[in-house]
């Protein structure tokens, strides 16, 4: 009887001392999620012209301002 | 879906640095971090002097990504490489891994310290709420949610330096080509690191023409 009972004890031991070698739970949110440009700012220096939250009409205007880097487009 | 992109135009840039000095003023740089720098190869020989201005290149497949041990890059649906400050612990795993340079590390850390990586976000902010206080204070503006696209580009005085939409931005610049080809001027089409951040283009299309030469 005191061989199972110092057997048990062992066992439950071993497990209790094996748990500090698992992996702990990964951290939730490590890689944070980030939220679209198209979906606008939260402040006073959005330009006029493209409507916050409108995929097509934020690209429509940053190519827009992309010709802007253009002399030949500009000056057409 | 737009896939941004820098090209410095080496035929034009004139190391003026307004690029690095907008960039440090619009997004409140820390001291001793320059996400931008200007770079210049044959310095003082007449003809082959050439100026480049360098930041992180937003990499399609960016090895900083691959090599951080913390995992706290992430890419945009724009293709733009950004990261979390608050899962970073500046080990420089991504400055030693960066062809360009890009990450950097404020500098005034007591005892050294190195502080949390600091890079180029195409003006394009971080985690944190679009146009939010928190974000600015950690990545600077997001210009990219404003509508607008990165300061360092809009207001490069020879046009230099072109930032945005990767196809737009090509068109641009293969037109500067075309027309400094057609004027007998040299032509500067090679676009620096664009090879090494978007890999090198496709080798020359398979022909039906057998192999020649002799097999030994």
């Amino acid at each position: 009887m005191k061989s199972l009972i110092r057997l048990v004890a062992l066992v439950c031991t071993s497990a209790l001392a094996l748990t500090a070698c698992g992996d702990g739970n990964p951290v939730a949110g490590s890689k944070r999620a980030d939220v679209a440009p198209y979906m606008g700012a939260d402040n006073g220096f959005v330009v006029k012209g493209w409507k916050p939250g409108d995929q097509q009409s934020w690209t429509e205007e940053i190519k827009k301002r992309n010709q802007n880097q253009s002399e030949y487009s500009r000056i057409k | 879906m737009a896939r941004m992109k820098f090209i410095c135009d080496a035929e034009r840039c004139i190391e003026c640095n307004g690029c690095v000095t907008a960039c440090k003023n619009e997004n409140e740089v820390p001291w001793g971090v320059n996400r931008r720098r200007v770079v210049t190869i044959n310095d003082g020989v007449i003809g082959a002097e050439k100026s480049i201005s360098v930041a992180c290149m937003h990499c399609a497949d960016a090895p900083c990504m691959a090599v951080c041990p913390v995992d706290c890059f992430y890419r945009t649906d724009e293709g733009v490489v950004l990261h979390n400050k608050d899962t970073c612990i500046g080990c420089a795993y991504c400055s030693y891994a960066c062809p360009f340079g890009a990450p950097q590390f404020p500098s005034q850390g007591t005892f050294g310290l190195r502080g949390k990586m600091d890079k180029c976000t195409f003006c394009s902010g971080g985690p944190e709420a679009n146009g939010s206080v928190a974000e600015f204070e950690k990545y600077g503006r997001n210009r990219l949610a404003e509508g607008k696209l990165p300061l360092c580009a809009e207001l490069c005085s020879t046009k230099a330096l072109i930032g945005g939409d990767g196809d737009v931005i090509a068109d641009v610049f293969r037109t500067r080509v075309v027309k400094r080809q057609a004027n007998g001027k040299n032509a500067g089409a090679d676009v620096f690191g664009w090879a090494t951040a978007y890999g090198k283009p496709s080798t020359a299309p398979a022909t039906d023409k057998p192999a020649t030469g002799n097999k030994s």
